[in-house]
């Protein structure tokens, strides 16, 4: 597991580009880290004043279909595809609630046409829970053409499976 | 098509599906994709292996090929060469929908696992729509 913290920390490294992102009355800023990924609640910050004119066109739930609840407070992060210089610009880390949800990740302004990535730690989602996984995690790439709908994306997963869709 | 155009044409893509490996050893780890949004295999779907190199970090590719017309890619890899690690499948899906004409939501699937007990067999399907996918471990 120390071996994936150290992936993790290098593959931030070398592609965090310190920007901030403004999301309604709070902002998510992206820093380096020289350990593991620090996270966030974005549960929290939307707690802290969001407007219902800054929903994230980009949403996601986790759920966990062994157990039959929500992948609660499993660590993720959203990239965005820097398709001239080829690599992946981190936009925000962040944890899903208790729910499973992480409904903040992004604004309407920021959320230009391009190829996205969403990561989810399951490896260490498992490992809180005292099982292993067969995935040390999950990146789902997907494209937006049209930025002005709004995409839904759940992650149904187990120890050794795992499914996603764009779904409503 | 003539026959004869559609013999050549079968060879050529023949000649990048995956194959049997010459040895009656089959691969450890096989895959199986198909094709939920049409209820077909998925046919000539261009894929790649790769292992991590821990130290590097940075993954080494190992084998690329595509599935044959049962959406099956046989002889990934040989028994030895599949040791303890993570590993990497990468699916060229949104290539392959635009062969079909359409477009796809993943420009491509990667399924990143990790192998501890290289002595068991591994069988990943990766069932695939233009806006849905799953897998699991199968057998």
């Amino acid at each position: 597991m120390g071996l994936m913290l150290l992936i993790n920390s290098s593959y931030c490294l070398a592609t965090i580009s310190g920007r901030t992102i403004q999301s309604g009355s709070s902002s998510f800023h992206s820093e380096q880290t020289t350990s593991a990924l620090t996270t966030q609640s974005i549960s929290s910050q939307r707690r802290s004043g969001m407007t219902s004119k800054t929903f994230s066109p980009l949403t996601t739930h986790v759920l966990n279909t062994a157990d039959g609840v929500p992948g609660a407070h499993m660590a993720l992060s959203l990239h965005r595809l820097d398709p001239h210089m080829v690599l992946w610009n981190l936009l925000t880390i962040g944890t899903t609630d208790k729910d499973g949800r992480c409904s903040e990740l992004i604004t309407r302004e920021a959320f230009t046409a391009g190829m996205y990535k969403i990561r989810f730690e399951t490896g260490q989602y498992w490992e809180t829970l005292g099982q292993t996984c067969f995935y040390p995690y999950v990146e789902i790439v997907f494209t937006i053409i049209d930025q002005d709908q709004t995409f839904h994306l759940p992650l149904l997963l187990s120890r050794f499976s795992y499914s996603t869709y764009r779904g409503s | 098509m003539s026959v004869r155009l559609q013999h050549i044409k079968h060879h050529i893509f023949a000649a990048n599906q995956c194959a049997e490996m010459t040895t009656p050893l089959l691969s450890p780890l096989t895959t199986h994709v198909l094709n939920t949004g049409r209820g077909i295999p998925a046919a000539n779907m261009n894929l790649s292996l790769y292992l991590l190199d821990a130290t590097s970090p940075s993954w080494n590719l190992l084998r690329t090929g595509a599935t044959n017309d049962d959406g099956r890619c046989p002889g990934l890899i040989t028994r030895e060469a599949f040791i303890p690690g993570v590993y990497k499948m990468r699916f060229e899906t949104g290539q392959y929908w635009e062969a079909l004409g359409e477009t796809c939501f993943y420009p491509h699937v990667e399924i990143v696992f990790t192998i501890i007990d290289a002595s068991q067999k591994f069988h990943i399907p990766l069932l695939l729509s233009r806006f849905s996918y799953s897998t699991y471990r199968g057998s």
